[in-house]
């Protein structure tokens, strides 16, 4: 479960941005960036909860709409955006990863393609 | 993974006399992304404003000149992000990706093993193409951006054997079934009988 993990810290990094990079008399990016980190920690949350081992998946369109907004706020973008669009882009590869991600898939675990 | 083999996932691909994707063959990629990582993280910094200067014990001001070059900020205006935050993104990409799979993802999940290649292969030709612009079009020198070149060629060597390994089963699958429903599957790493006789035939090979 270790990209979950990777996911939640990456949520705390975007929680913390704001104030990293300067950006804490804005009220919208102070307010996007905690309301984004809680739904990417709730969201690799469920994934251990077995009938929602695929809500990972949702993060890559929480991704996509991170990068968008970042991009399209204020051109070009200023620092506390373009970290925006590396998470985004980051949260796009390890969103991808499955739940048991340094095991083999289910299916190749069996000992031959007919037990399946 | 009760049920599985540990050695059989461990098998050495021909033609290398090693498996590719060992643990022991991906954990330095990882290691050494990370050293990128952390190095591009603190140029980034400096092109965001969060700190003064940049370290270089040779050519003095010269990397904050290349960081803060007319070729710099074009590429920012173009890309919309720094080309060390890009850096950072690139390594921290090649880190998580080379951890994820199993010691046999060349057939259980090629598609990890191709966007694994597809970040670190191209990255390492970004890298030539920068240390060249900073020759030939800013003048100058930027120490800690020769060191992620580097790196990032060394990752390249290091990463080439396991996609080929990886593209080698897809053509070996390719060239048993002639079909495209089954090559597509095989690529996103389900199974079938056809997949399983493709890996012996590799793994059978001869070691030359």
């Amino acid at each position: 479960m270790w990209p979950r993990i990777v996911e939640m810290m990456t949520a705390v990094w975007l929680a913390l941005s704001p104030f990293i990079f300067r950006a804490q008399s804005d009220p919208v990016i102070v307010w996007v960036d905690s309301l984004v980190a809680l739904l990417i920690v709730l969201l690799a949350g469920a994934s251990y909860w077995p009938r929602g081992r695929h809500a990972h998946l949702v993060i890559l369109l929480v991704a996509v709409g991170l990068i968008v907004w970042a991009r399209f706020a204020q051109s070009p973008p200023p620092p506390v955006h373009q970290n925006h669009i590396v998470v985004g882009l980051f949260l796009l590869m390890v969103a991808l990863l499955p739940n048991e991600a340094s095991d083999p898939p289910r299916q190749w675990r069996e000992t031959d393609a007919t037990a399946r | 993974m009760s049920d599985v083999n540990r050695d059989e996932l461990n098998r050495n691909v021909p033609p290398y006399r090693h498996n590719p994707a060992a643990w022991n063959q991906r954990l330095p990629i990882c290691v050494l992304a990370f050293v990128a990582a952390a190095i591009s993280t603190h140029l980034s910094m400096f092109q965001w404003g969060l700190i003064d200067s940049v370290w270089d014990p040779f050519f003095g001001d010269g990397s904050e000149r290349v960081l803060k070059s007319g070729t710099a900020e074009k590429m920012y205006s173009i890309l919309g992000i720094h080309d060390a935050a890009l850096g950072t993104l690139a390594y921290l990409g090649d880190a998580i990706l080379g951890f994820g799979g199993s010691p046999r993802r060349w057939q259980y999940r090629p598609w990890l093993v191709i966007l694994f290649g597809i970040d670190v292969i191209p990255l390492g030709i970004v890298s030539v193409l920068l240390v060249l612009a900073q020759a030939f079009i800013v003048g100058e020198w930027c120490f800690l951006c020769l060191v992620t070149a580097v790196i990032s060629l060394i990752l390249v060597y290091w990463a080439w054997d396991e996609v080929r390994v990886s593209l080698a089963y897809l053509r070996l699958v390719w060239k048993r079934t002639s079909s495209r429903r089954l090559l597509w599957r095989a690529f996103w790493g389900y199974r079938e009988d056809a997949f399983d006789e493709a890996a012996e035939s590799l793994l059978s090979r001869e070691v030359r």
